[in-house]
């Protein structure tokens, strides 16, 4: 045992650049799988955490689709039916600039109410002024926390904005929990009393909701059926914690689209592995001959290779960690602000180390590592003593093993296909898909190696003579080092053209959505947390003001409201809609006329692509609505192509609306000019009709699309950064292969410099044949990479989010995937060219 | 001493200066979800309770006024603070004895409401408690609440005529328990209300303001009861002012109902008891606090079968001796008062004492009380041991047997309730 142990050693320490490279390959690939991890956790916790502290001990709520109740349920609840334990919340977002780049939740509370809900506020009863934060309008209470990070003491001033308005918050007191927990959770929460609250939330006579709290067992069930008989009909009792879970849900698919990818940079750093290992065995066929020549068994030789493999594992999985915990913290501002921007409001304090995710990250790492070393485990362990030495051996087998290995790549292809062919909206199973047809691609790659290079050969030779000759035969000569470097080049560079056509697509459907749907010229809405969802409503003398410009000749108004209903969050509008913005619809279900014309006369409402997909709804089927006067039915006039909202939009004609919600609010006015209208003038002459101490946006139709655009862009930064990441372990993988191969060539460079070659020719052959590698790569990486952005767009895309894209593919996309293929493997042939032309030709022969 | 009588006289005068207080108080108290813990920190001091007040902005009780009634039942919400304080006690046709404290304290957190519109914007708060001692089963329940008066959880108002009063809850609708005697029904908005989510004393507008009706209900324990004025109103010190310190206004308001028949059910679980007896109402308001160092008080509130009432109090100060400004009262049973004077008229002496479970402290329990002059010699004892309420505020309140020698030195007995503070540590302020 202690001989092989000994044997590792010294092989290991001898190849160490190798070793070096593998270790990287599993940190960087653990790296990336934790940093994504990290950062979505993060999200997700400080989500939760906000959430808990928000609702705190609350057992159940009273809670309306239309997102505010009755502030008299309140007295309903304490009066009629003597329910003790009913507090009332009045919640909303607002941002302050003395604490920047967080967005802050206000929360209205009654202080007298408080007690069995919100433990923080408890820990620090002394803290708490209860006269002056009740008394005084717009007093604030902070956690001392954050009132340090805005600079300001009790008797300061917090300004804050909240929906186009700037208000002075006067700070009163601030809160120093005991729990950590609690402290974390209300960094981000401003404590005012319900009736402050509500005047600056403008929801007067309005709750968010009611926090209660139910015994368990018989005598809550009694309770809680007593609440629900005087509920109105659009109040819904439900369990606390209901609206955060339905919240999280909604990034459930962003989440695994992004694990999924991560993934892909660990299998990346499995390829580089199973390479690596297969180099170490391959080098060492004369010792492992040898060895069994003495009597180690094989088994031994199995155990002896995954040992090693297991140290790389952990080593390169422990600086996988390290790598994951630093970039993680870079990872979880994209994430979160791309969960911003799409979903909810989310702030995260840093990183939190999650125990779970390290300890998940290391287990893939080490586990992977062993699996990709298992196969040159293996291999060596089949080394036969007698024909050790015999390389042609073992190039001849793998010669034979391509059309078999193509054999298994196409079952995989197959089962993939197999697997994204049942009828499920299941995502993993997607995921489980694509990556077969990666693996499937994989193992093709050899087949279309040997095709693309015997090929190539005769216009090799033709240009470059014999040394262009011996490149392209030494690709196929050497096949089981070259594959494999070709494999981990191709899927590389195939997610990367995947990507980019999917990602090209995509933002191309948008902004062909954007030239339909944005037909106005100048659009109103005020300035909220989130930039991609106006939120509030605008002052009705400010729209009649704006409506009244001589230039403007006509108007539509828009109502969003962001439902969680019981099945599921969507997004509700009303329109007004002006004659002009008519053509903004672009219909996959019923004929646009008769869609809205049904709008139009209230029969109908249009629904978005993502909302029916959701819900299996189709044209003709009705939308079920809970309003404050009942549940409401009404039929679906059309579906529209919509890439505004994931969760999916009910778009109803104002009129409906009104006879349905008591809700007079408009959240953003589109305002069509004349002809003639100077646009960017126009706005300049509206914003001076806002009136002191309001703000609101007033963008141009092309401002307008230039940020939602910037809105896309930002939300693919983060799998632009994980392209790149997957990107750089392919490249080490494709070095680490090169190299290698170059440096187990050294005896027959020897040889060739013996018999008169050049540095400079040595040089120029290393190049060659690994450029030819990048050649092939690039080639072979285009088909599969546009299978790969067909299944992400088609499938994978239209699961997740339900849009239909249309699928793009851009020449340039295609010529850099052979650039960058050509160009990585170059690179990475520039360091064993330079070693092999330097070497002195009698000492390469001397051989080891 | 007359003058000193009320101006210290009841828990409410610095419980309802506290009040704001014992709101912070109270997040503490209920946030730690239960008896014990956290809760020990919350209790009030009663020096903080004293010195925090801040009077600018709020009327003060400079002159006697002319009461006004049923408009004075009503509430005074330009004043700092006020309770509507019902005692009493009550049997069954079984004779089965029940003692009750039913009080609703408002304070105002600022002298001028918030201007906002919300209808939750107020300067008005409000606490109660309610305690209901059943004799026979020796058990003693306390209950309390805190709400805003806004929004319709709390408030104290008269309806009177054009004036919008919301509607009463639909216990006002409920009809009381079967077999039980039909409580009367105030007209809805008619008179006087005052209430705390569903505990509320509502009143009618013509003449003093009643009969009145009180209900209070927590937990499988409560209490409707229909109060009829058995006696004039008493006025408490000077023609109802009642003088607390030497400077001009440190005092409040304060009138008495010290013989209220009542009648209606005690509901305790499953169990209805058709009850009546006799039932004894404070009211009073003020601005000022008071200043000194007392450390709590003892204070007796006798309603005797011969249709006479005693009420006495002693202030105890920081050095154990009872303060001169400690006080009595004689009412006689047309409603006259013969004042006592402290030291030299009336004498109190404890005869026990009681141990609470809670912590250990310790209160008298049982007393003689003396007033030679008017030929008084009455042994006091609590109809029950811990009648503590371990609440935001602890104290003791409750009911008594009394016996002995009433005015005139004829033999008598009767029933009262007496309260005693700043005998559980915390009351002091640690």
């Amino acid at each position: 045992m202690r001989l092989l142990t000994r044997s590792s050693l010294r092989h290991l320490t001898r190849h160490r650049t190798q070793l070096v490279l593998s270790v990287l390959g599993v940190a960087l690939g653990v790296g990336v799988v934790v940093a994504i991890d990290l950062a979505i956790q993060s999200a997700r916790t400080g989500f939760q955490i906000s959430s808990e502290t928000v609702s705190g001990r609350a057992t159940h709520q009273l809670v309306s689709d239309v997102g505010s109740v009755d502030e008299s349920l309140m007295r309903t609840l304490r009066i009629d039916l003597g329910v003790r334990e009913a507090a009332p919340v009045v919640e909303g977002v607002g941002a302050s600039d003395l604490v920047t780049g967080r967005a802050l939740t206000l929360l209205g509370v009654d202080p007298f109410s408080e007690g069995p809900f919100r433990p923080y506020v408890a820990g620090s009863a002394g803290d708490l002024d209860v006269s002056s934060f009740v008394t005084t309008p717009f007093a604030v209470v902070l956690s001392s926390v954050t009132a340090a990070t805005a600079g300001i003491a009790p008797g300061d001033t917090l300004p804050l904005r909240h929906e186009g308005r700037l208000w002075p918050l006067v700070l009163v007191g601030t809160l120093t929990p005991e729990d950590p927990l609690a402290r974390i959770g209300l960094s981000d929460v401003l404590l005012l009393d319900v009736a402050s609250a509500q005047e600056l939330l403008d929801m007067r006579g309005r709750l968010s909701r009611i926090d209660l709290r139910l015994p368990d067992g018989a005598r809550g069930e009694e309770l809680a059926s007593r609440i629900r008989s005087v509920l109105p009909p659009d109040v819904r009792l439900e369990p606390a914690g209901t609206r955060t879970d339905t919240m999280a849900g909604m990034i459930a698919a962003f989440d695994l689209n992004l694990t999924a990818l991560s993934m892909l940079a660990l299998i990346f750093g499995m390829f580089l592995i199973y390479n690596a290992m297969t180099f170490s065995v391959v080098q060492r066929r004369g010792l492992l001959g040898r060895l069994r020549a003495l009597g180690v068994r094989r088994g031994e030789i199995v155990a002896m290779i995954l040992r090693e493999a297991f140290w790389i594992g952990a080593v390169g999985a422990a600086l996988g960690l390290v790598i994951g915990a630093l970039l993680g913290r870079g990872l979880v501002r994209l994430v979160t602000r791309t969960i911003n921007d799409l979903y909810f409001t989310v702030s995260v304090e840093g990183v939190g180390m999650d125990p779970v995710v390290l300890v998940k990250g290391a287990l893939l790492g080490v586990g992977a590592t062993m699996l990709a070393s298992l196969p040159p485990a293996l291999e060596a362990a089949s080394v036969s003593p007698r024909l050790a030495t015999l390389r042609s051996a073992s190039e001849a087998r793998a010669r034979r093993s391509v059309p078999r290995a193509a054999g298994w790549g196409l079952v995989l292809l197959v089962a993939g296909a197999a697997l994204m062919a049942i009828p499920s909206r299941s995502l993993l199973l997607s995921f489980g898909a694509l990556f077969l047809i990666i693996l499937g691609m994989a193992l093709l790659t050899p087949w279309g190696t040997v095709m693309l290079v015997s090929a190539v050969r005769p216009l090799l030779s033709k240009g470059s003579g014999i040394l262009g000759a011996m490149a392209a035969r030494g690709v196929i000569t050497a096949l089981s080092r070259t594959a494999p470097a070709v494999a981990a080049l191709v899927v590389a560079v195939s997610v990367t053209v995947g990507l980019g056509v999917m990602i090209e697509s995509f933002r191309g459907t948008l902004v062909r959505w954007l030239d339909g749907t944005l037909q106005a010229d100048v659009y109103v809405s005020l300035p909220g947390p989130q930039s991609s969802r106006a939120s509030g409503t605008l002052w009705p003398d400010l729209i009649e003001a704006f409506v009244a410009h001589p230039e403007v000749v006509g108007h539509s108004t828009y109502r969003g409201l962001d439902v969680v209903g019981a099945e599921g969050p969507f997004r509700l509008v009303a329109l007004d809609l002006d004659a002009r913005g008519e053509e903004a619809f672009d219909f996959l279900e019923g004929s646009p006329d008769a869609a809205m014309q049904a709008f139009r006369e209230g029969r109908g409402v249009i629904v978005s692509e993502p909302y029916a997909f959701r819900r299996g709804l189709a044209l003709g089927d009705s939308v079920a609505l809970s309003t404050p006067s009942g549940p409401y039915r009404i039929e679906i006039a059309g579906v529209f192509y919509d890439y505004g909202s994931e969760q999916g939009t009910v778009m109803m004609d104002r009129s409906v609306y009104d006879r349905l919600y008591d809700d007079p609010g408009v959240t953003s006015l589109a305002l069509f000019l004349s002809e003639s209208a100077a646009e960017e003038g126009v706005v300049a002459e509206l914003l001076e009709r806002v009136g002191e101490g309001r703000f609101v946006t007033v963008r141009t139709n092309r401002a307008l699309r230039e940020a939602s655009l910037e809105v896309f862009d930002r939300t693919f930064r983060v799998t632009g950064v994980l392209r790149l990441l997957a990107f750089i372990v392919a490249f080490v993988g494709v070095l680490s292969a090169l190299m290698a191969l170059e440096l187990e060539r050294a005896r027959e460079l020897g040889v060739l410099r013996a018999l008169g070659l050049t540095p400079g020719q040595v040089r120029g052959l290393v190049l060659t044949q690994t450029g030819l590698l990048g050649l092939v790569s690039g080639i072979l990486a285009i088909p599969v990479g546009l299978v790969l952005s067909w299944v992400m767009i088609y499938v994978v895309n239209k699961r997740s989010f339900g849009w239909t894209l249309q699928m793009e593919v851009g020449p340039e996309v295609l010529g850099q995937a052979v650039a960058l293929a050509v160009a990585g493997a170059f690179v990475a042939g520039l360091y064993p060219a330079w070693r092999m032309a330097r070497a002195a030709p009698a000492l390469a022969l001397r051989g080891e | 001493m007359q003058a000193g009588l009320g101006a210290r006289s009841r828990l409410g005068g610095p419980v309802g200066a506290g009040l704001a207080i014992a709101v912070g108080a109270l997040l503490a108290a209920c946030g730690d979800g239960g008896p014990g813990g956290d809760r020990a920190a919350a209790r009030l001091s009663l020096s903080e309770t004293l010195s925090g007040a801040d009077t600018a902005g709020y009327e003060r009780a400079l002159e006697i006024r002319d009461f006004d009634f049923p408009a004075d039942h009503g509430p005074h919400p330009g004043f700092r603070t006020e309770w509507w304080y019902v005692t009493g006690n009550l049997t069954d046709k079984d004779a089965r004895s029940f003692g009750f404290q039913f009080t609703i304290f408002r304070s105002a957190l600022a002298p001028m409401p918030p201007a906002l519109d919300s209808k939750w914007a107020t300067n008005q708060a409000y606490m109660g408690h309610f305690t209901l001692t059943d004799v026979a089963a020796g058990t003693f329940r306390a209950f309390e609440r805190f709400a805003r008066g806004a929004a319709g959880l709390a408030g104290a108002e008269l309806g009177a005529a054009g004036r919008d009063v919301p509607a009463v809850g639909p216990s006002q609708r409920s009809a009381p328990p079967a077999g039980s005697a039909q409580p009367w029904i105030p007209p809805a908005g008619s008179g006087l209300r005052v209430w705390i989510e569903d505990w509320s004393l509502t009143g009618v507008t013509e003449g003093n303001g009643f009969p009145m009706r009180m209900r209070a209900s927590e937990d499988g324990v409560s209490l409707d009861l229909r109060l009829d004025a058995g006696k004039p109103v008493v006025f408490q010190g000077d023609r109802g002012l009642s003088q607390k310190g030497p400077e001009p206004g440190n005092a409040s308001y304060y009138y008495a109902h010290t013989r209220l028949p009542a009648s209606g059910t005690v509901v305790i679980q499953a169990d209805t008891f058709d009850v009546s007896g006799l039932a004894w109402m404070d009211r009073e308001w003020s601005t000022s606090a008071l200043s000194g160092d007392q450390v709590g008080w003892d204070w007796f509130s006798l309603q005797l079968d011969d249709g006479w009432e005693v009420m006495v109090y002693q202030l105890r100060l920081a050095d154990g001796t009872p303060d001169p400004l400690s006080d009595g009262v004689l009412i006689d049973p047309d409603g006259e008062k013969i004042p006592l004077e402290w030291g030299t008229d009336v004498r109190l002496e404890p005869t026990g004492s009681w141990t609470s479970p809670i912590d250990g402290a310790r209160y008298p329990s049982g007393w003689r009380l003396l007033a030679p002059s008017q030929g008084v010699d009455l042994r006091i004892e609590p109809v029950l041991d811990d009648q503590e309420l371990d609440l935001a505020f602890r104290y003791w309140e409750g009911a008594v047997d009394v016996h002995g020698t009433g005015a005139g030195g004829v033999p008598v007995s009767g029933r009262g309730y007496v309260e005693l503070t700043g005998y559980a540590g915390d009351v002091r302020g640690r």
